[in-house]
């Protein structure tokens, strides 16, 4: 029950103020933005550096995320 | 998903992209991904990134050439001057790498490529965006967004390479490409 609840809890937002912040604070390397929306969405736009992992997919693509690296996802 | 999976550290973006008011890239995940192999090491990615910044700097000077508005020359000569300095940051990435290595001659002398930040092709962009680049925050924003293209497909590259030390070389040559958006920002306020 107790892993049950971790999976379901919502994450901090982040405005965009804020993640601009992050971004310029922080080296490259040392996070990760993640982009979880459909490829044809990416290639119209994405915020640079973003890694795309739709969101159907990303159960099966957690490997190729560091989890010791902040994530911001949109 | 990502909370309850050993992820330390996970935001949303408010709003998401929608709300994101900040520079954007575009283009399919693969875009100029075939500029390089995938297995480069360190040094063979400052000559690549060398080169586009060299290419870059000669479309600044190709404008500046071609222009007959005095403020618009000096701005396209003062974009020129960045690339220059880049090129000296490229240089002294690759000497840290390789301390016995090739002297300035010798690196700029395996230079070939014509390709610039980004991966755009000189002579194409030239022609769909000249015509675009007649006014300094026109042309402002046409390198912003070539520097924000360079940002990303370096990023791109670091994701794919499984090499740490090719990994640490792109992430440090991103980081530079940010700084260097900061500044245009900057000169675009001056010029608004």
């Amino acid at each position: 029950m107790i892993q049950l609840k971790k999976l379901f809890e919502p994450v901090p937002s982040i405005d965009p103020e804020q993640a601009k912040e992050f971004i310029a604070k922080h080296r490259e390397g040392t996070y990760t933005l993640l982009d979880v929306r459909q490829p044809e969405e990416y290639e119209k736009e994405h915020i640079p550096g973003a890694k795309l992992i739709p969101l159907p997919a990303l159960d099966d693509s957690l490997t190729e995320l560091d989890p010791q690296k902040p994530i911001i996802a949109y | 998903m990502l909370s309850g999976r050993g992820f330390k550290e996970v935001y949303n973006l408010q709003g998401g992209i929608r709300a994101w008011n900040g520079l954007k890239a575009f283009g399919p995940k693969k875009l100029n991904m075939d500029l390089l192999r995938g297995d480069e090491e360190p040094a063979e990615i400052t000559l690549f990134a060398y080169g586009m910044e060299n290419a870059l700097g000669s479309f600044y000077t190709t404008l500046s050439e071609r222009t007959a508005d005095k403020d618009l020359g000096h701005l396209f000569t003062k974009l020129e001057g960045i690339e220059e300095r880049h090129k000296k940051m490229v240089f002294e990435l690759y000497s840290d790498i390789e301390p016995s290595g090739m002297d300035l001659p010798e690196f700029e002398s395996k230079v070939t490529s014509q390709v610039m930040e980004g991966g755009f092709d000189i002579e194409g962009f030239m022609k769909d965006n000249e015509p675009h680049m007649q006014t300094s925050p026109d042309a402002l924003m046409v390198a912003m967004m070539i520097e924000t293209q360079a940002m990303d497909l370096y990023l791109r590259y670091a994701d794919r390479s499984s090499e740490a030390r090719t990994k640490e070389v792109l992430f440090k040559i991103a980081d530079e490409e940010k700084a260097h958006l900061t500044a245009l920002g900057r000169l675009m306020s001056e010029k608004a």
